[in-house]
C-alpha cells in the first residue's frame, strides 16, 4: 500500500461567484465523495484551503501575500489517500466534485520512509 | 440536510441584516453572507454541524458585530446602532417571526416603484430567494451581463433613495402590495412558461414564487381575496408541473396523464380558492385565471372539460385584463368548442404584434382552425410562421411534430 496526495487545483468557489444553492449541492458531493473513502478506509487526511496567504521566499526570508498563481493552478485542498498504485488513485479520483467547474487533481506519491 | 437550505438560510439572513443596517448598506451585506456561505460550504465538506440552521444563525450574529465596525469606521460617526445591549437587541431580530416580518418587507422593498419590473424581478430573485446572477440569467433566458446591470441600477437607486425597510404608508400599501402580487406571478410564469430542457430551475422559480405568496399570506392585515386566489393559481399550476414535460418533450393538456397531477397542492388550491371567493369581497383577474385552472383541474378527462364554464371566465377576465393574450385563450376555448366562426372573429381581433414572445400561440390557433376546415395549406402556412417565431426549443419541437402530423395527412 502506497500514500498519494490529491492535490484539487482550480478557481475557488469565491471568484466563480456560486450562489448558496450551487454551494450547498457542491458541499453535498464534497461530503459524500469524503464519506465514500472513509468507508472504503482509504482516507488518511486532507483539508480545504483558503485561497489567499502568504509566502516567505529566497535567502533574505521575503514575505509576500498570495495568491501567487493564475486561478486554474490555485490549490483549494487536499487530501491523502492510501491505495496500491497510481492507477487506483486516479479511480478515486473520478469522484472529484469539480471537473465540470474546470478544476483538477493532481496526483503525487508520498514519500515514505523504508526500513532497509 | 433540507433542500435549498442554504438558498432560503441566505434570504433570511440578507433580510435580518438588512432590517438592522438599512437598505443602503445591502451590498456590504451580502459579500459578508456570501463569505459565510462560502465557508459553510468548505467547513462541512469534513463534517456537517448537527444543527445547520443555528450554525448559520449564529455565525450571522457574529456577522452582525463585524457589520458593526465596518460601517462605523467607514462613515467615520456613530451611526445610530444598538450599542450597549447590542447582543440582546440582536437576539430580538432572529426570533422567528422578526424574520418573516423582515422579509416581507424585503418583498415590499423590492417592488420599489423607481424600480422597471425586470429590475424588481431581478432584485427580489437576488436577494430574496438568493439566486446568483448566473442563475437568474439561466432562468429569464438573458445574459449573465444583463443581469449584472440590472442589479446593480437597482443597489444604486436604493442607496440613493436612502429607503429604511419599512412598509409602505397606509394610503400606498395596496399599491404595493398589487406590485407584489405581480412580481411573484411573474417569477411563476417564468418558470411554469419557459420550458426550458433544464427544467431544474423552472421548478426552483415555481417555488419561489409559492413560498413568497405564503409568506405574503402569513401576515393577518395583507390578506385578500386577490392574493388567496394567486395562491390557488400557483397551487393548481404547481401541480402539473412534473407532468407538463416528459422525455424532454411538451405534454399538452390533452395527453397529460392527470392521474400524475399532485394532489396535496390540488386540495391546497381549492381551500385557498374556496375561501378567496367566501372570505372576501374583492375580485381580482387572479381569481378568474385561478378558476379557470380549476375547471381544467376538475375535469377527470380532456373530453369533460367543462368549456362553457370556460368560456365564461375568459369573459370575466377579459373585463378585468382587456388583453390581446386574454382574447387569445378565448380564441383557444371556443376552438375546443368548435365555435369555428366565433373564434375567427375572436382571433380578428388580435394584434398579433401585441403578444410579443407568446406570438406563435396565435399563428398556432390560426393554424388549428384551418386545419378544422381541412385547409392544409394555409394551417401549413401558418404552422410555419409559429414555428419562425417561437423562440423555445421544446415548443418548436412541438409545433413541428404538428407539421409533421399535417403533412402526412
Amino acid at each position: 500500500m502506497k500514500d498519494f496526495m490529491l492535490l484539487f487545483l482550480g478557481p475557488t468557489y469565491e471568484e466563480l461567484g456560486l450562489s448558496p444553492e450551487e454551494l450547498q449541492e457542491r458541499m453535498g458531493k464534497w461530503f459524500a465523495w469524503g464519506k465514500k473513502m472513509e468507508e472504503q478506509g482509504i482516507l488518511r487526511g486532507g483539508d480545504a484551503l483558503y485561497g489567499h496567504g502568504k509566502r516567505v521566499s529566497g535567502p533574505d526570508r521575503i514575505v509576500s501575500d498570495g495568491p501567487f498563481v493564475e486561478s486554474k493552478e490555485l490549490i483549494g485542498g487536499y487530501y491523502t489517500v492510501a491505495v496500491e498504485n497510481y492507477e487506483q488513485a486516479i479511480e478515486v479520483s473520478q469522484d472529484y466534485p469539480d471537473f465540470d467547474l474546470g478544476g483538477a487533481v493532481e496526483i503525487r506519491e508520498v514519500v515514505k520512509f523504508e526500513q532497509q | 440536510m433540507v433542500d435549498h437550505l442554504f438558498r432560503h438560510q441566505y434570504g433570511k439572513m440578507v433580510a435580518i441584516l438588512v432590517k438592522i443596517f438599512g437598505p443602503s448598506h445591502l451590498a456590504t451585506i451580502e459579500d459578508a453572507l456570501q463569505d459565510t456561505f462560502l465557508k459553510a460550504s468548505l467547513q462541512w465538506r469534513q463534517e456537517m454541524p448537527h444543527n445547520p440552521e443555528a450554525w448559520f444563525i449564529a455565525a450571522s450574529k457574529n456577522r452582525v458585530l463585524d457589520l458593526l465596525r465596518q460601517i462605523r469606521a467607514r462613515e467615520q460617526r456613530e451611526a445610530d446602532f444598538p450599542h450597549s445591549s447590542v447582543a440582546r437587541e440582536i437576539n430580538e431580530y432572529f426570533l422567528d417571526h422578526e424574520v418573516e416580518d423582515s422579509q416581507l418587507r424585503m418583498l415590499f422593498l423590492a417592488c420599489n416603484p423607481s424600480f422597471s419590473r425586470s429590475e424588481q424581478i431581478c432584485f427580489a430573485l437576488k436577494t430574496i430567494s438568493g439566486f446568483s446572477q448566473k442563475e437568474i440569467a439561466n432562468a429569464l433566458l438573458e445574459k449573465e451581463e444583463t443581469i449584472k446591470k440590472r442589479l446593480q441600477r437597482a443597489r444604486q437607486k436604493i442607496k440613493a433613495e436612502q429607503n429604511s425597510l419599512s412598509y409602505p404608508a397606509p394610503s400606498q400599501i395596496e399599491d404595493h402590495l398589487q406590485g407584489v402580487q405581480q412580481i411573484i406571478y411573474l417569477i411563476f410564469n417564468e418558470g411554469f412558461h419557459s420550458n426550458r430542457r433544464d427544467s431544474l430551475i423552472n421548478k426552483d422559480l415555481c417555488g419561489e414564487a409559492l413560498r413568497l405568496c405564503k409568506l405574503l399570506l402569513s401576515k393577518e392585515n395583507f390578506r385578500s381575496g386577490a392574493i388567496y386566489a394567486l395562491f390557488a393559481l400557483l397551487c393548481f399550476n404547481s401541480s402539473r408541473l412534473e407532468s407538463k414535460v416528459s422525455n424532454q418533450e411538451i405534454v399538452d393538456l390533452k395527453n397529460q396523464d392527470r392521474s400524475q397531477w399532485y394532489l396535496p397542492l390540488i386540495q391546497l388550491g381549492r381551500d385557498s380558492l374556496m375561501r378567496s371567493l367566501a372570505d372576501f369581497e374583492d375580485r381580482s383577474a387572479y381569481h378568474y385565471e385561478a378558476l379557470i385552472a380549476y375547471e381544467h383541474i376538475k375535469a377527470s378527462s380532456f373530453e369533460a372539460t367543462d368549456w362553457s364554464a370556460i368560456l365564461d371566465y375568459y369573459q370575466q377576465l377579459y373585463k378585468l385584463l382587456p388583453h390581446d393574450a386574454v382574447l387569445l385563450s378565448r380564441a383557444s376555448v371556443l376552438l375546443q368548442m368548435k365555435k369555428f366562426e366565433a373564434a375567427r372573429q375572436t382571433l380578428n381581433q388580435i394584434e398579433a404584434s401585441k403578444l410579443a414572445a407568446r406570438a406563435y400561440l396565435y399563428e398556432a390557433a390560426w393554424a388549428e382552425l384551418y386545419s378544422a376546415d381541412a385547409q392544409w395549406e394555409q394551417a401549413k402556412e401558418h404552422l410555419q410562421k409559429a414555428i419562425k417565431s417561437c423562440s423555445n426549443q421544446l415548443e418548436q419541437d412541438y409545433l413541428k411534430k404538428k407539421l409533421a402530423d399535417i403533412n402526412k395527412v
